[in-house]
């Protein structure tokens, strides 16, 4: 029975940890430097959102000092026009864009793998449907989708959110489609229906766990980008509501007051550093599951 | 170049010897002169457009009968040369310069008069109220205009100094398919032929309009004024601060109106002046009194507890870095009836005291949606964030919405806003249009916009018996009249005021003449280069 199971699906778990192992191992030089630390940031990020009450010397929506101060060692990233941190609010602000942006991601990833696979699976007619309607939403360019979903739906973190989820399933239902039609055609499959295996359990026990990895990839490269819609969502007023620290936000604030460069500064770094560490993963993740690029 | 200046000096001699002693003198400067501006042009027809671009290119096409002085208070002749007013004040006389002429050299006549304003009137548009009170035109001769009103209308004159009451040439217009008749805001077909003609008797013309680029202006060879300073103006599409002053700085524009402090305040360059003048423009609160989405109902304590929270100088400083002024009422200050009035203070104890008095110690949620634009510096989200935090030190808790303009509109028209904030800015000198769009007389835009019609209480029918008086009096006795007035607006406590933004008036160091109008906005005649 092994001999006719792929090789993906057998001898990769003790390999995989080698792998990741050896892809975390600072001693092997300058290439793994970005991905490890591209883990720090991340994980700093999400140590700084859920300790930041604790600690956070001004409250991020309230008045912390004198107005539009340039950078100074009370304010390491100044004030904006309504006199508040600009450290403390980009600090905040990692509370709304990572659990947007996994929100819609696992929502979008959900929704896109059942439909995909169902769609893969069975063929047909459910097939055509489901490929068309993505084939819909894929042909709008995402940025102005989002726009018009969202504009639609009325301002707000959440409708913003709902927006980006519809814009993405579809890049998740044709991957886990693909994956599903090549794995289809393997030999353990045809002998799972041999031995009478309902479609079901075909389906989750045999198909599925040899589509996941291409999702995973893909998912922790959208990450960046779908932080970056958030922003951009906010940014031209869809997306949080003022006074919310959003970083989208904030740089739209900081624009209205352009020579007071520190207001968007702050929030525009942070985008750089979260989208960026999540793209490095993305890209070492890539290296260590997917058999072709290695 | 020089041999083209000379060719061009030249035709133009030859062109004044031929045409003798008649023709005016020409725009001295031809160097077209730039002004960036974020334009909000919805017409360029004087009886459909309503905006502060529009008050621009209209006084600088179309003549009033009499326009506002550079003291911004006083009349002065334009078309008309004289004028009187009958001792009840409901005829008006006009004689028109005799050698008034259009842009084509046909002459301005009394039926042209007629005819605009009647169509002004007739077009039913945003600015169609400047001719409510006129009720019949009468032409004795060509250059003789009476006006009727049916009641007593002291500010009439002054209505008509407002841009909108340009005159037009009939005969062209007509040609080109405007109607000036009762059914003039159906059959009217100019709109369209407005946006690349002019048909003005004003110191310039249109050369070309292309929407979300440029106004190009050329000035009116057969002016029969005084000849405009440059011979061309183009207004630039520019849409922010910031751009309008990367474009003085580079010397891709020569002025610029838009410019917030927070900008202006940044940059230090000899080759730029940057003056700041009080201006006749203001940002408002309005309490939709009978909003559908009111939580607890907005009685006059829980007003005037609202209006005792503001951080009235805090607002000014955060908004407009304190370039600008308190207001005690929706009138713009300077203007009649508003001397020594009492300015509005921060008082949060009276606040407490009142939300207690209404049965709310412990505050409220109230939603705020409000159009999210930056309107005379004053970035509207800003101010909001602010006002958030100072209602909150009382309790009162504000849910922000920004939302578009357009979207705005027909919410405070439809279901109301529980608190919004708004601009307004004047077309004329003259206080009736507050009372008649700010008041709470039945009649008056904020009572629809606030829905105060739907609640009991807020409709106040004295500030309307006040208005007849007031538009029946003589000015000294109507200055009077429109300070009561105000004194029972402030007490209202619907529309609040927060600031009166300054006016940075920015141009290239050399440019002349550059004033801020409170009918005009800026009068593109009198700018010039030195």
């Amino acid at each position: 029975m092994s001999a006719a199971l792929p090789e993906a699906a057998t001898a990769v778990r003790p390999g995989r940890l080698r792998r990741l192992a050896a892809l975390l191992d600072p001693r092997a030089g300058p290439a793994r430097w970005p991905i490890l630390i591209a883990l720090v940031t991340i994980l700093a990020w999400v140590v700084v959102g859920a300790t930041i009450d604790l600690w956070a010397p001004y409250d991020p929506v309230a008045l912390a000092g004198r107005r539009l101060q340039p950078p100074n060692a009370s304010h390491w990233l100044g004030t904006d026009a309504l006199g508040r941190d600009v450290l403390v609010r980009t600090l905040y602000g990692v509370r709304f864009s990572l659990p947007i942006a996994a929100g819609v991601l696992v929502t979008a990833v959900a929704i896109g793998c059942v439909l995909g696979a169902l769609a893969g699976f069975f063929g047909g007619l459910l097939d055509g449907v489901l490929m068309r309607l993505a084939d819909v939403t894929l042909s709008f360019p995402a940025m102005l989708l989002a726009m018009a979903i969202a504009a639609s739906l009325g301002p707000g973190l959440f409708n913003a959110g709902l927006a980006m989820v519809i814009v993405w399933w579809p890049i998740y239902a044709r991957l886990m489609r693909a994956q599903v039609l090549s794995v289809r055609s393997l030999e353990h499959v045809d002998a799972a229906v041999a031995m009478g295996a309902s479609s079901p359990r075909i389906l989750v026990r045999h198909v599925l766990p040899l589509c996941w990895t291409p999702i995973l990839v893909n998912a922790t490269v959208d990450i960046s980008q779908i932080i970056l819609l958030v922003a951009g969502l906010s940014f031209i007023g869809l997306g949080a509501r003022p006074p919310t620290p959003e970083w989208g936000q904030m740089i739209a604030e900081g624009a209205t007051n352009f020579y007071n460069w520190w207001i968007a500064a702050g929030p525009g770094l942070a985008i750089l550093a979260l989208s960026l560490a999540f793209s490095f993963i993305g890209d070492g993740l890539r290296d260590l599951l997917d058999p072709r690029s290695r | 170049m020089r041999a083209g200046q000379m060719k061009a000096a030249l035709v133009l001699g030859i062109a004044v010897s031929l045409a003798g002693l008649a023709v005016p003198t020409r725009a001295a400067d031809t160097r077209p002169l730039v002004v960036a501006r974020n334009m909000d042009l919805t017409s360029l027809d004087p009886a459909r457009s309503f905006c502060d671009t529009c008050q621009i290119y209209l006084s600088a096409v179309y003549q009033t009968l009499v326009t506002l002085a550079a003291d911004n208070r006083t009349l002065a002749p334009n078309l008309a040369t004289s004028w009187e007013v009958s001792p009840d004040q409901t005829r008006f006389v006009f004689k028109l310069a005799p050698n008034a002429v259009f842009s084509d050299g046909a002459p301005v006549t009394s039926a042209d008069v007629a005819w605009s304003l009647t169509r002004l009137k007739n077009m039913k548009s945003d600015a169609s109220f400047l001719m409510e009170a006129l009720t019949a035109v009468e032409t004795p001769d060509d250059k003789t205009v009476v006006l009727r009103t049916a009641q007593p209308n002291s500010e009439f004159l002054n209505m008509l100094a407002s841009s909108y009451a340009g005159i037009i040439n009939r005969k062209v217009a007509e040609a080109n398919g405007a109607v000036g008749g009762e059914n003039a805001s159906t059959a009217d077909q100019a709109d369209n032929w407005f946006f690349a003609n002019s048909a003005g008797s004003g110191p310039y013309k249109l050369a070309l309009y292309r929407n979300g680029d440029q106004l190009r202006l050329v000035s009116n060879d057969k002016f029969w004024g005084t000849a405009p300073k440059v011979a061309e103006i183009i207004i630039k599409q520019v849409p922010d601060a910031v751009a309008q002053l990367q474009m003085l700085q580079t010397g891709g524009a020569d002025v610029a109106m838009q410019i917030d402090p927070d900008t202006a305040a940044s940059i230090k360059d000899q080759n730029l002046v940057l003056d700041t003048v009080p201006s006749y423009n203001f940002i408002y609160l309005a309490l939709g009194v009978g909003s559908k989405a009111n939580t607890v109902p907005l009685t006059k304590p829980i007003r005037e507890a609202i209006a005792a929270a503001i951080d009235y100088q805090g607002l000014i400083d955060f908004t407009v870095g304190g370039k600008g002024r308190p207001q005690p009422v929706a009138i713009p200050n300077g203007f009649p009836g508003t001397t020594d009035l009492p300015l509005p203070k921060q008082d949060l104890a009276l606040a407490k005291a009142k939300l207690a008095e209404a049965g709310q110690p412990n505050g409220f949620t109230m939603k705020s949606a409000y159009p999210a634009v930056n309107s005379y510096g004053v970035d509207l989200s800003l101010m909001m964030q602010k006002l958030q935090q100072d209602l909150g030190r009382v309790g009162i808790k504000l849910e922000l919405e920004p939302i578009t303009f357009a979207v705005w509109r027909e919410r405070v028209a439809k279901d109301g806003i529980p608190i919004t904030a708004s601009y307004y800015a004047p077309d004329y000198f003259g206080t009736v249009q507050y009372v008649q769009f700010f008041s709470m007389m039945s009649t008056s835009s904020w009572v629809k916009r606030s829905h105060a019609d739907k609640v009991q209480g807020v409709v106040n029918e004295k500030e309307g018996e006040l208005l007849k008086q007031a538009l029946a009096a003589t000015p000294t006795e109507a200055e009077r009249i429109y300070r009561e007035i105000a004194l029972e607006m402030i007490g209202d406590k619907v529309i609040i005021p927060v600031v009166s933004p300054d006016l940075i008036l920015a141009s290239r160091k050399g440019v002349t003449g550059v004033r801020y109008s409170a009918c005009c906005n800026l009068a593109l005649s009198q700018v010039g280069r030195q």
